[in-house]
């Protein structure tokens, strides 16, 4: 046992800063997809895209879903002048049209559900997450495991996992929603205490991604219970995670640069 | 070399009463025709003669039949029982008597309308349901302990019912298929260039091993050869990929023993290795680098960091597997937990690190190189000791081969050719299977093509296989061996459900 214990101290600290300071990917990083010229696209440009993320309109202005792109990367290909990966890893929004980026027609921002901080100041620093797959691919939970890992460590951020929900303050949902998983999402999301944060992890949590329905079945958390942070990524890095978690706690400012 | 290549007479260890017709189809692959009638009979006797069971479709093309696919002295036996459009294929059942083909056979019938004569079904199983539970219990003083479809941590998906007297794990469940999302039907009427986005995503920590089984049915069926460097860069990504599903395994083997610094450094381990991916393909999880007829490459890694990388980490991978392997509270968890006594691992047609650590050399790199594994030679990584220790032994073993190969892939790829892929034929048509050695195990992919668009994808998936093993490796374990010999198994649900 001692053997273990100095192989660990050996080995010195590399625990990421983030968020105290910036953490970027390395070059060639898929991150979220960004419209560069927005005006001027031909309804061609929809075709490339296999899950209906790219939308040209009449006035032939593209915009783009986050929250149905699986970063598959066929429009960079496609239209390089038109669509870049962004070198960053935090894809996060509270409202599901934020995600919508290029030229679009915003709506009045709705302001979203209250964080936690804004509802209990007393969980800044100790909140409990419970984790649900409810049809992901798997790599989602890799992802989502990652993050206490020593590379992140989030309870240094006071991020602990519970296993039990109704110690939960956020619920950690992973997949698109199976019929079968609907009923234990319903389930787990009632028996948590108020107040309670839903952080959907993934394109296929967001949307449904590559295998959304036509219905309620596979489309998405949000086709059954209000989400209060959306993690677009196909599947979201562990830093984009991250984020997304600390805007459900109230922990990060909004981004304004989208 | 397989003796597939002297068709079209019959390979000598089929069974001589088979009665099957040999039909034309790509290499690797024995194809023999069959009565409907005559079907169960000749899977019989392929059963008896030793072959292993690896799935069971409804093929359109090239024409509507119920197709058994079997494993044999490292040849695909595809057994092909024609029946009529207008009829409901109706064939006798093989459960009955092959334990590995019954969830196979049950979801051929709930999904595709096949009639198994004979199919003892399990109440909804491939519509499961977590409310209701079969609560009937194998024995006095016994109870069963549903565990999932929410599981205690960040695990997907799946419920166990596990019956114990408090101590004594009397009988195990599995419920699968909580997570069934329908992407074979989603690849339908998709060309290959968009549907292999639907295979890596099937089981995404194993989307390279996806990817590539689809990519090489794709070709098979369309007789498309991939250039030597694209094999040479699959081999890579698929490697990794081993690599960081083998690491995740040993970390969550030392978390179940609240191993930390251990388990710690396995993850670092197996963080690196996701890094060196994200570098070279621009995904985490080597997405986009298998495309049918060949691959493609990013730019934020030179080969030759990477053999710096990889020689770093070889040497803290040798001591972190010294210590683990020296650190008795750990492996007296795993040493006689779980066993698998061979004869059952190959009743159930397990695969993959499963069957190698019961002394199985199944490797679909071995039986049927593709790619790279043609001009590597591989050393297939057994244990004989059948138990969670063996499968762990085994996944170092493999640790350790797979810095081999990417070395040697790696060292070949300096020096030749810039091409990376074959353009796939427009509006072709024709079918195949491909195969690939998964981190689970055996994946067999069975591709329709239809003018140049999927008409039909079937998965034979190794985590789906391995899990009806499952049920079976508690015979003298306790309740809190559970976790050591789920890891050990290392399998994944979004496979498994499709």
């Amino acid at each position: 046992m001692l053997a273990w214990i100095t192989r660990g101290l050996a080995k010195g600290r590399i625990t990421t800063a983030y968020p105290r300071e910036p953490e970027r990917p390395a070059d060639g990083f898929h991150g979220p997809v960004l419209v560069l010229e927005a005006s001027d696209a031909d309804r061609e440009l929809e075709w490339c895209c296999p899950t209906a993320a790219i939308t040209v309109d009449a006035h032939r202005r593209l915009s783009l879903d986050h929250g149905r792109c699986i970063q598959c990367g066929e429009c960079v290909r496609a239209a390089p002048h038109r669509f870049v990966f962004a070198q960053r890893y935090e894809t996060a929004d509270r409202r599901r049209e934020a995600l919508v980026v290029g030229d679009t027609d915003r709506h009045a921002p709705s302001p979203g559900r209250p964080t936690l901080a804004d509802q209990e100041r007393a969980l800044k620093r100790s909140i409990h997450v419970r984790h649900i797959d409810t049809g992901s691919d798997g790599s989602e939970e890799w992802e989502v495991q990652a993050l206490w890992n020593p590379y992140y460590d989030i309870q240094r951020l006071g991020f602990f996992l519970t296993a039990a929900p109704r110690h939960a303050d956020i619920l950690l949902a992973t997949g698109v929603v199976t019929p079968a998983m609907r009923s234990p999402l319903e389930r787990t999301w009632a028996v948590m205490p108020e107040p309670k944060a839903l952080v959907a992890v993934g394109t296929d949590a967001c949307s449904g991604g590559l295998s959304a329905g036509d219905g309620e079945t596979c489309s998405g958390i949000d086709a059954v219970l209000p989400v209060d942070v959306y993690v677009p990524g196909s599947p979201p890095s562990p830093i984009a995670i991250l984020d997304g978690l600390l805007l459900a706690a109230g922990l990060r400012d909004e981004r304004r640069d989208r | 070399m397989s003796l597939a290549e002297h068709r079209p007479e019959l390979p000598e260890y089929l069974p001589g009463h088979l009665g099957a017709v040999p039909q034309p189809g790509p290499a690797g692959e024995i194809r023999l025709r069959v009565t409907p009638l005559g079907f169960a009979r000749a899977s019989q006797m392929l059963h008896r003669a030793g072959a292993r069971f690896v799935t069971l479709l409804l093929a359109e093309t090239p024409d509507r039949a119920i197709v058994g696919v079997f494993a044999m002295r490292g040849d695909l036996l595809v057994l092909t029982a024609p029946t009529p459009p207008e009829d409901t294929p109706t064939y006798t059942a093989l459960g009955p008597w092959w334990p590995a083909a019954r969830w196979t056979e049950q979801e051929l019938a709930d999904r595709h309308g096949v009639r198994p004569v004979g199919l003892v079904a399990l109440p909804d199983l491939t519509t499961p349901d977590a409310d209701t539970l079969d609560r009937s219990v194998a024995g006095l003083d016994v109870f069963s302990l549903p565990f999932g479809p929410v599981r205690s941590g960040v695990f997907e998906a799946i419920q166990f019912l596990i019956e114990t007297g408090g101590e004594d794990v009397t009988r195990v469940r599995t419920r699968p298929f909580f997570k069934h999302r329908g992407l074979e039907q989603r690849a339908v009427g998709m060309t290959p260039a968009e549907a292999v986005h639907v295979a890596e995503r099937i089981a995404g920590i194993s989307s390279v091993a996806y990817a590539l089984a689809f990519s090489q049915a794709v070709e098979r069926a369309l007789g498309v050869s991939v250039p030597t460097r694209a094999e040479r860069w699959r081999a890579v990504h698929a490697e990794l990929e081993r690599m960081a599903n083998h690491l995740d395994v040993i970390a969550k083997q030392a978390e179940t023993t609240a191993l930390s610094v251990g388990q710690a450094r396995f993850q670092i381990l197996k963080e690196r290795v996701m890094r060196w991916r994200a570098r070279l393909t621009g995904s985490r999880f080597g997405r986009g680098a298998v495309i049918p007829g060949g691959g493609r490459i990013g730019d934020g890694m030179s080969l030759r960091d990477l053999l710096t990388e990889l020689d770093d980490f070889e040497g803290d991978l040798a001591s972190d597997r010294r210590r683990f392997l020296r650190t008795a509270s750990m492996t007296d968890r795993l040493i006689g937990t779980g066993r698998l006594p061979r004869a059952l691992v190959e009743e159930y047609a397990a695969v993959g690190p499963v069957a190698r650590g019961s002394g199985l050399s199944t490797d679909a790199r071995h039986e049927r190189p593709y790619g790279e594994y043609r001009r590597l030679g591989l050393q297939v990584v057994t244990d004989r000791n059948e138990d969670t220790m063996s499968r762990v032994l085994v996944r170092f073993g493999e640790l350790s081969e797979s810095l081999r190969i990417l070395r040697q892939a790696i060292a070949h790829l300096d020096r030749n050719g810039t091409e990376l892929a074959t353009p796939i034929p427009l509006a072709a048509a024709g079918c195949a299977f491909g195969w690939a050695e998964a981190a689970q195990g055996e994946l067999v992919i069975w591709v329709e093509l239809r003018d140049g668009l999927i008409s039909r994808l079937h998965v034979a998936s190794p985590s789906l296989r391995n899990w009806a093993l499952f049920d079976h490796a508690f015979p003298q374990d306790v309740l809190t061996d559970f976790a050591f010999i789920e890891h050990s198994f290392g399998l994944t649900p979004a496979g498994a459900d499709r």
